[in-house]
């Protein structure tokens, strides 16, 4: 295996989607040509200019220290398995 | 031992903010399980985290306190990893750049000679949920998940290699945990789980450069085990090297029980976090006024405090460095006061019984049911000469254990003091005559003889009677037979 | 009275007035919602009765003297913006019955003045799209031409004359396109103006709620009330103290129009055709056109699909069937991860997830989303440069006509339509599309881009511009 499918392997186990064998396939041919697409921004020269990292000009936004409880009933209902208060997942062997 | 030990300390600390980092919920524990929790911490698609001022106010504050630079421009990362006690699948957390960094603080080495250890990072993040595993019930074959905890903001403290062995490591702790409280910004419970401590372990021969191989400790709930587990990991190591092998690159848990180190299963460490700037928060921007002013607003800390209690109560120096070595106790301490103004006596009784009984029962100051005006109840009583001294000890306990009043110990359990002297009259003429040969000696001379009369009556009284007067009234029976 | 031909003003002031009530209103509306929407598969879900009662309590408010500048106004919602009434699905099928403990800042600001929901919007997969092609439920067909797509099934319903403004996401063009491709205005609102709680963003740094109308006019009515500091949106902060508005006046000054010469090198000669001509009526009108030059376009777009990948990976990691949506059958935690994050991701969110994540991964970090990040201020630099030199500038919406709902199309291809749309984004400014002609029939938009927070300039210049000659549906 090439980097890149080893790679993409490792962003599979690591994002922790299924994807069936085909897809996978299909993925690894993608994921070629996207980084084959995505050459021209590798060339432009940055140089050592600082990249940017927020979209907006907002500091020190805030919010005061006063507590507040939530509609738990409606959160709680949305979720697939919900029993005895607790939030069910399949047992974890420690 | 022929290695030289290096020891880091990872150490997580909950902040005392009224709110979670970035949401409303209320930062406090609760037996309920998902009762704290809300859009924003349960992760709903949709809703944006909103920072807690309080949890930055104290963040900065703690910076200081450990003698931080504090970087005037930072923001938040998300560090990206899957385990169901995280609801976004990833953390929020100062990666990049935390807010304070270059720090120290001061222990006594194992020589006692004074030590500085450095402190690399002091950042903020958000705390996961709680995992509980069970077989039985009605959750069958699953692992339930509480995030009551999720998003409670944290400062994670991560030491410089700078400690020596597992006696430093302790004391940093302690040092820890001592400017932590004091600074106001977390109570640092481990065994609630508000302070936790993770250990990276190596040993190198003497005069090298490079570190060894490390390891990682994991689950230690209290001081204690800290140290025994760092021993039991050093020997282990050190039997490694001895055998001319590899130590091996692992994460171990600190079973309590069986007293050893396990190599962990279950959640592992993700190799990479694939960190990056969350996009959905402002970044944090400080004048270097407002440092300034954390800096000189930063509240007295365990040193100056007891040099106050040695200045202002007359304190001996170690009365003073025992009862401020916990602000809890300290605290405690100058509660007592406020309703008993006899500040010798108040230590000896906090840094004596007191304390004792604290350490029995695992408590700090502030868990104890028997509180300052207790405290300060029972030694206006042996002051009235109500009770004696040896009397209030029981009364202690008794009010420790059983959450009553001392008075109400007292009155119920009849200890007041007999201090009615034709009460004691009768008891004493009987001893004296019952024991004419100690009567004898102590007219011969012997001064220890009339304290063995003493001794009789109080036991005849059970503890009850007045020493003072029963003492008078042997001497002026005695002297005018 | 025929929404596409009238103005949300007289709208409301029609029912203000007592011409119509909200309820007469929304009830036909809704009666010509489901024959308009026939083929086009425009919503996820109507409102009916929920409709019908809002409109109720607005008739309410008006006799008790209340003041709704939006009485009666028919919206509809894109699905990746949430609303407590309905499902919100947020382009998943396993969100198809889901209602969220929440309702979109935006939603809620226009309900407070007086418009009433009347449904929710088709989207691409997780709405990582600008087609609608990816869609879970299928594709909105364009009411131009059915064989095409919609691009944004909000434009489609705004089009059709279904609703009068559809609230919609856009990242790298969706709200753009869609309303390019079906011949309607829709602004991208400048960072920070307009709060996004309740936007399952895919994308946050580039993520905005905006507003597609029939007119500039329509859009200009509702801008107010959906700008200003919300304390839910860190990003709005920037308008605490009021929003700093750029305000220029056509007619009574100048205004000059930047016109990226090379930018439009990249179409189809009969699409560039369209932007010569609507230039030279931008002169014609008295504006004045300047050469410009924009040279990252290409390099933006991928900067684009970078940081919008690796942030999508980690904003749909909260979808690990425990919370909330489906869970997959399976007796360990893995399993468990596996198959609920495949069920609730569809083809396309997965695609981008995994992408994402190796581009974020040790060893590609650096290559990839740091140099990203560094294109990123690059545009931002060249953006604010040109438009020094220029009060807008004029670009190309979309690079191309609507797709075919049924030709192949590579994921490339796709992520390349948003060309000129993306690099926008990154810039920050605002950026208004309006109709600029069309080619066989199908329309086409412009994009008009002004430096931070000056929609209403850019609005105002956009109402001089039309109606353009769009044909009739
Ligand atoms: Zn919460």
């Amino acid at each position: 295996m090439d980097s890149a499918a080893v790679g993409l392997e490792k962003a599979i186990e690591a994002i922790k989607i299924g994807v069936s064998d085909p897809e996978r396939d299909q993925l690894h041919r993608e994921l070629d040509q996207f980084l084959g697409w995505l050459e021209p921004a590798l060339e432009v020269d940055t140089g050592d200019l600082e990249g940017l990292v927020f979209s907006h000009e907002a500091i020190n936004v805030l919010r005061e220290d006063t507590p507040r409880q939530s509609d738990l009933a409606e959160l709680q209902e949305a979720a697939p398995n919900f029993t005895g208060g607790f939030y069910l997942v399949p047992k974890i062997m420690e | 031992m022929k290695y030289e030990v290096v020891i880091g300390l990872e150490v997580h600390v909950e902040l005392l903010t009224g709110c979670k980092l970035f949401c409303a919920c209320p930062n406090r524990f609760v037996p309920e399980p998902n009762v704290n929790t809300c859009p924003v911490c349960l992760g709903f698609p949709g809703i944006l985290p909103q920072m807690s001022r309080e949890a930055l106010q104290q963040a900065l504050t703690a910076a200081v306190a450990l003698n931080c630079k504090v970087a005037l421009y930072s923001y938040f990362d998300r560090k990206n990893y899957f385990y169901p006690d995280m609801p976004k699948g990833y953390q929020i957390s100062q990666y990049h750049i935390p807010l304070g960094s270059s720090g120290y603080l001061e222990i006594e080495d194992d020589r006692g000679v004074l030590k500085k250890v450095g402190i690399g990072r002091v950042h903020m993040e958000e705390d996961a949920g709680k995992l509980l595993h069970e077989t039985a019930g009605a959750s069958g074959g699953s692992s339930m998940v509480d995030y009551n905890r999720a998003g409670v903001p944290l400062i994670e403290i991560v030491s410089e290699p700078d400690l020596r062995s597992s006696l430093e490591a302790r004391r940093y702790l302690e040092k820890l945990k001592s400017i932590m409280q004091y600074a106001g910004v977390s109570d640092c419970k481990m065994e609630e789980g508000s302070l936790r401590c993770d250990a990276n372990v190596s040993l190198r021969n003497p005069g090298e450069e490079i570190f060894g191989i490390k390891t990682e400790l994991k689950n230690m709930n209290s001081f204690r085990a800290v140290e025994k587990s760092l021993d039991h990991e050093i020997k282990r190591q050190a039997g490694i090297l001895d055998s001319g092998e590899k130590v091996a690159t692992q994460t171990l848990r600190w079973d309590e029980d069986r007293q050893e180190t396990i190599v962990m299963r279950g959640k592992l460490e993700a190799d990479d976090y694939r960190c990056f700037a969350d996009p959905e928060l402002a970044p944090i921007q400080l004048a270097e006024t407002e440092v300034e002013k954390a800096r000189h607003n930063l509240p007295e800390m365990a040193g100056e405090r007891a040099k106050r209690f040695v200045e202002e109560y007359g304190l001996p120096e170690y009365d003073a460095g025992v009862l401020t070595a916990s602000r809890c106790l300290a605290d405690y301490f100058e509660s007592c006061l406020e309703f008993f103004n006899k500040p010798k006596e108040v230590s000896n009784w906090v840094m004596g019984e007191f304390s004792a009984h604290l350490n029995n029962a695992g408590l700090e100051a502030d868990q104890a049911s028997f509180v300052p005006e207790d405290m300060a109840e029972l030694l206006q009583m042996i002051d009235n000469q109500e009770i004696s001294g040896k009397i209030a000890k029981e009364v202690l306990e008794k009010a420790f254990q059983g959450g009553k009043k001392p008075r109400r110990v007292v009155e119920e359990e009849g200890l007041l003091q007999i201090s009615d002297q034709s009460e004691l009259e009768s008891i004493v003429d009987r001893i004296i005559s019952e024991n004419p040969d100690t009567v004898e000696s102590y007219r011969g001379g012997k001064s220890k003889a009339l304290g063995h009369l003493v001794g009789q009556v109080m036991k005849e009284t059970r503890g009850k009677a007045n020493p003072q007067l029963v003492n008078e009234l042997l001497v002026k029976k005695i002297d005018s037979q | 009275m025929e929404l596409r031909k009238t103005t949300v003003h007289r709208v409301a002031e029609a029912v203000l007035e007592g011409e119509i009530t909200a309820h007469q209103l929304i009830d036909k509306t809704l009666k010509n919602c489901s024959v308009l929407n026939e083929g086009l598969n425009i919503f996820n879900a109507v409102a009916g009765v929920d409709a019908t009662e809002q409109a109720r309590a607005i008739d309410e408010k008006i006799k008790q003297g209340g003041e709704l500048p939006l009485a009666g106004i028919p919206i509809t919602v894109k699905d990746d913006l949430c609303y407590g009434v309905l499902p919100t699905s947020f382009g998943s099928s396993a969100f198809s019955e889901f209602i969220s403990p929440v309702t979109a800042a935006v939603v809620e600001s226009l309900m407070e003045a007086g418009a009433v929901v009347i449904g929710k919007t088709n989207l691409d997969d997780m709405g990582q799209g600008s087609t609608t092609l990816t869609s879970p439920g299928g594709a909105t067909a364009n009411p131009w031409q059915a064989e095409r797509t919609a691009g944004s099934a909000g434009a489609a319903a705004v089009a059709t004359g279904i609703c009068m403004l559809a609230v919609e996401s856009d990242s790298g063009g969706a709200l753009r396109q869609g309303a390019s491709h079906c011949g309607v205005a829709g602004l991208r609102p400048t960072t920070g103006r307009v709060s996004r709680h309740g936007l399952n963003a895919h994308c946050s740094s580039f993520a905005r709620v905006g507003i597609t109308a029939f007119s500039c006019e329509n859009i200009s009515g509702v801008l107010d009330i959906i700008s200003g500091f919300d304390e839910r949106d860190a990003a709005t902060a920037v308008c605490r103290k009021g929003i700093p508005e750029i305000i220029k006046t056509p007619g009574s000054e100048d205004i000059t129009i930047g016109y990226p010469v090379t930018a439009f090198d990249f179409l189809q000669p009969e699409l560039r055709e369209v932007f010569e001509q609507a230039r030279d009526d931008f002169a014609g009108l008295g504006y004045k056109i300047k050469n410009i030059d924009l040279g990252l376009l290409r390099e933006g777009l991928q900067a684009y699909y970078i940081i919008a990948l690796a942030e999508a990976s980690s904003n749909h990691a909260r979808f690990d069937g425990i919370r909330f949506g489906k869970t997959g059958e399976a007796d360990n935690l893995e399993n468990m991860y596996f198959q609920s994050r495949a069920e609730i991701l569809g083809k396309e969110a997965r695609r981008r997830s995994i992408f994402g994540t190796f581009l974020l991964s040790k060893g590609n970090y650096g290559r990839y989303y740091r140099q990203a990040l560094k294109i990123w201020e690059l545009i931002r630099q060249e953006f604010a440069g040109v438009l020094k030199e220029c009060d807008l500038l004029m670009l190309p919406t979309a690079k191309n006509l609507p797709r075919q709902l049924k030709g192949e199309v590579s994921f490339l291809d796709e992520w390349s339509d948003d060309f000129f749309c993306a690099p926008v984004s990154l810039s920050g400014m605002p950026a208004l599309t309006i109709p600029a002609g069309q080619v066989n029939r199908i329309p086409v938009g412009m994009q008009l881009v002004g430096p931070p927070f000056s929609e209403k300039t850019l609005l105002a210049v956009g109402s001089t511009s039309g109606p353009r000659d769009t044909g009739t549906l």
